[in-house]
């Protein structure tokens, strides 16, 4: 694997970010917001306890969108070293990122005119647009490797993991 | 600029302007944002809903600031060089997230200090009279009104802030950052 050390210090950053951001109820707080879980969070994430998911009965220091985001970058990234075993078309990567992105604005903007949203809902469409920017990042790690096969006399290029 | 000068080592001053110049615009967009929904939250009725002005503000700051390390890189790309590494363009996110939390803090701090030293307490009193105004129980609504206040009233300092705000910042940039090489910059073919 390329960027071998890039991986795991990333790995270990987004698996911080995501206990932290399960929030207080982890701690035995009865809240997140004034915790120090949800002062972390205060920054990127708007808190709504109705639109958050709960840990022992407290709400997380991020709604559920977030969370699901959070968890998608998080599997995707355990699955990279998965992923790059086998060689995905670039524009593939490219069109699943667009695509659930879309699908967020499009859940936002359709939220209480066309249908309600609700936190299933939203931590699904986070795990796709997470789990895309993991596949989306995931040809860093990979090992391309150009050889010149000598009795064809051309180049081609293999992957090496 | 030809590819010998983009393999020289590359200094902190050569991320510098990209970093500085694109974290200050994103700090001055969310600070302005911010300001806006604050005072839409001071000044407007209590609706009893949970998606106030402020919360509302969280969601088009996040969206904006996340962006910020995809840009960072793209103007380093522009104005440095277009080669870049992995390493250095979460460098880039990383630090762009962290001038963006310093830059907002302070300007922030700056105008409680000068222009509305009462602006934590009438926010903290709007939020207050929101919540009071929720249909939920009392003990939970108790609970949040507690929360609300330790979290506002509670005076985190300017380090207390940026303690708790770069991290997150900057990870969230750092991804896009990565994002932003993969998109902007231009790979050296490797050979083995």
């Amino acid at each position: 694997m390329k960027n071998a050390m890039s991986y795991w210090l990333l790995l270990g950053g987004l698996t911080i970010m995501l206990v932290l951001s399960l929030g207080g109820g982890l701690w035995g707080a009865e809240q997140s917001i004034g915790h120090w879980t949800g002062k972390l969070f205060e920054n990127v994430c708007h808190q709504d306890p109705l639109r958050s998911l709960t840990v022992n009965g407290t709400p997380m220091a991020v709604n559920s969108r977030c969370f699901g985001i959070f968890s998608g970058l998080w599997m995707g990234w355990l699955a990279i070293p998965i992923i790059i075993r086998f060689s995905l078309k670039k524009l593939w990567t490219n069109w699943f990122l667009l695509l659930a992105v879309m699908l967020q604005i499009i859940d936002y903007m359709g939220n209480h005119i066309l249908w309600e949203n609700n936190n299933a809902s939203r931590v699904v469409l986070g795990l796709l647009l997470g789990a895309a920017v993991a596949i989306f990042l995931s040809d860093f790690f990979q090992t391309k490797k150009i050889r010149v096969n000598h009795e064809r006399g051309r180049k081609y290029t293999s992957t090496l993991i | 600029m030809n590819e010998e000068e983009n393999t020289q080592a590359l200094s902190f001053s050569d991320y510098l302007p990209s970093v500085g110049i694109v974290g200050v615009i994103f700090a001055l967009v969310s600070f302005v944002i911010g300001l806006f929904f604050g005072y839409q939250q001071i000044n407007s009725e209590p609706s009893g809903s949970f998606m106030s002005p402020m919360m509302f503000s969280g969601v088009v700051i996040c969206l904006v600031s996340a962006l910020a390390g995809l840009l960072a890189v793209w103007h380093f790309t522009r104005e440095v060089t277009p080669y870049m590494t992995l390493g250095q363009g979460a460098l880039i996110g990383f630090l762009t997230g962290a001038v963006i939390v310093l830059f907002s803090v302070v300007l922030s701090e700056l105008w409680i200090l000068i222009f509305d030293p009462d602006y934590t307490t009438k926010m903290m009193d709007a939020a207050i009279a929101n919540i009071e105004a929720m249909e939920m129980p009392e003990a939970n609504k108790q609970q949040m009104i507690d929360a609300v206040a330790d979290s506002m009233a509670g005076g985190q300092s300017i380090w207390q802030q940026i303690f708790w705000g770069v991290p997150i910042t900057g990870l969230i940039n750092l991804v896009t950052g990565l994002i932003g090489v993969k998109v902007f910059a231009e790979k050296k073919e490797e050979t083995f």
